[in-house]
């Protein structure tokens, strides 16, 4: 049980899938995070969108899902 | 051996590092300073001194070794062994965190459990930061000894001298700045060996087909995804339990070096950033740390010691002068690595164990001098304990194998501790004590419960499960603290605090 034995019969290519679905749950759950809490810290007249750091986090989520896909 | 334009450029890397850390003596004043830089780093410095913390000498030599035996699985620990932790993090943790005016991780659990649980969190640490070090130095000298053919001792208390004045006088201001420089020549340093060594095999096409034709245990060695039965310590099933779910988070959330270094940051903001930058910078690390390993499978086969795949490369690939510019790669990550391990551990003992057991109420200044005393003291036990390393087949996994001793049960209490507000102190102190005990009990008896080489990944995921079953276990039937005394430590309060 320790081993994980009874994950034995999964594929690769099926373990690779629930790599991929959980980077994409990531992401979702990233878009779900409030700007406001995004961008705390920031004044409210230096707010664009390339200190929006929902979008960091989904670019390198990105790349991320890519490496994954690729490998 | 190293040429005359070599050793120009480690001594000028050398000399330009200790001038540049000393630099930094100026901005401090007070503990705060020494440990906490005042609180007003940039997101761009202390993301990039995340990275070249953690891919120090362990895994320039580490993880080429890994590469050459066991493939890009390795390379796991870099992306979803570290991104996803990272950007959770940034997210919930750190905030926290920061907020709270925290020092130390361990600081928090004391808060939200008792100071009996921040004593064993930290007082863990500290051993394993200790040993760490050991690690760090062995590390440093296998190499030099390969390249340059120095006495392993002299090697280590060459590295020791210069990355202890530096971090003695500068606190974590020059560690995080020096990193900054570091991680420029790790990069500049690292990519110009893959760059060449690349080239040398015949280019990407040509390095995956030699590979893969070379025998059967080969052909997996491009594979990130490995099955849950294969061999080595990377099945798929470790990876995504013990590594992503479990070492990631404790590592990226409950590590004392990595979590100090965004505490020091200007603003909220600029603290979940320099998380987040990080991660991007630890994608690319994969490129420097696995290509050396791979392309020596090619061009030195059958080496009996994966560790040395690294160190031949430098010497067949590299000309004159970028073998000096490599060396000094590996010496910044290597000396990143060890300042981080000073400041922090210094910073867990004056405030986690002196302050509050030893000298209560002092001044200032005392607290200060006491954080640079640990600094030296450390550097000692980090330099007398280095042979241990040397007991293990890897040194990357006897690095993990240490951190999954308590890696997950700390990982289990944090989680339920700022999740679940019925947690206990209790519940916190038996998770953790029991978690610990039954990783230690697994790792002692690991052959007689694992099928794969090296399963620090299941000890890892084990030791957090049974950590976290028994911290809700005794904390549903052990009396909780008032909602007012856990006001701004749980997530839950947090919420109330913005409806309000």
């Amino acid at each position: 049980m320790l081993n994980f034995d009874w994950l034995a019969g999964v594929s690769q290519e099926s373990a690779k899938i629930v790599f991929l679905v959980l980077f994409v749950l990531i992401g979702i759950l990233v878009m779900l995070i409030p700007n406001e809490y995004a961008y705390e810290g920031v004044k409210k007249e230096d707010r664009h969108w390339w200190n929006n750091l929902k979008l960091w986090a989904i670019g390198v989520l990105a790349v991320l899902f890519l490496i994954y896909y690729i490998f | 051996m190293l040429s005359g334009i070599d050793y120009f450029v480690v001594i000028a890397y050398i000399v330009g590092i200790l001038l540049l850390g000393y630099y930094f003596k100026r901005y401090v004043n007070s503990s705060e300073d020494y440990f906490l830089g005042g609180r007003s780093l940039p997101f761009w410095a202390i993301g990039m001194s995340i990275v070249v913390s953690d891919i120090g000498a362990m895994d320039f030599v580490g993880v080429s070794g890994q590469a050459y035996r066991y493939g890009i699985s390795v390379g796991n620990f870099d992306w979803i062994g570290s991104v996803p932790a990272m950007l959770l993090a940034a997210f919930i943790f750190i905030p926290y965190f920061w907020k709270g005016g925290m020092y130390t991780i361990p600081e928090y659990l004391g808060r939200r459990y008792n100071p009996t649980v921040r004593t064993i969190a930290s007082l863990t640490w500290i051993i394993f930061f200790a040993v760490d070090l050991g690690v760090l130095f062995w590390a440093s000298a296998v190499l030099l000894n390969v390249l340059m053919g120095w006495p392993v001792w002299a090697s280590i208390l060459i590295t020791a001298t210069v990355v202890g004045i530096y971090t003695y006088f500068g606190g974590i201001t020059a560690v995080v700045m020096t990193d900054v420089v570091q991680l420029v020549i790790m990069f500049v340093g690292g990519l110009t060996l893959v760059f060449l060594a690349l080239h040398a095999v015949g280019g990407y096409n040509e390095l995956v087909d030699k590979i893969t034709t070379m025998g059967p245990e080969y052909r997996q060695h491009f594979d990130l995804i490995q099955p849950s039965t294969t061999k080595t310590p990377f099945p798929w099933t470790g990876i995504l339990f013990g590594l992503t779910f479990v070492m990631a988070n404790a590592y990226m959330i409950g590590n004392q070096a990595i979590v100090q270094r965004c505490l020091t940051a200007k603003n909220e903001w600029h603290a979940k950033a320099s998380m987040i930058f990080g991660s991007a910078l630890k994608m690319l690390i994969p490129i420097l740390v696995l290509f050396p390993g791979l392309m020596a499978i090619i061009i030195h086969p059958g080496l009996e010691d994966g560790d040395q795949s690294l160190p031949m490369m430098i010497k067949s690939t590299l000309p004159p002068g970028l073998i000096g510019l490599m060396f000094s790669a590996f010496f910044a990550g290597l000396m990143s690595s060890v300042d981080s391990l000073l400041n922090s551990t210094a910073t867990l003992f004056t405030k986690d164990i002196y302050e509050p057991y030893i000298k209560k109420g002092a001044n200032d200044k005392h607290y200060l001098k006491v954080g640079k005393i640990t600094t030296l003291v450390l550097l000692l036990v980090g330099v007398a304990t280095s042979p241990i390393s040397s007991r293990y087949p890897g040194i990357y996994v006897a690095i993990q194998t240490f951190l999954s001793y308590f890696q997950g049960p700390m990982f289990a209490i944090l989680l339920l501790g700022i999740f679940w507000k019925r947690t206990t102190q209790w519940g916190g102190l038996s998770g953790l004590v029991i978690g610990i005990a039954f990783a230690v009990y697994l790792n002692t008896f690991k052959s007689q419960f694992f099928t794969i080489e090296d399963p620090f990944l299941y000890v890892s995921w084990w030791s957090f499960l049974l950590g976290f079953v028994v911290t809700v276990l005794v904390s549903v039937f052990t009396s909780p603290y008032s909602e007012s005394r856990l006001s701004g430590l749980v997530y839950s309060s947090k919420k109330k605090e913005q409806v309000t």
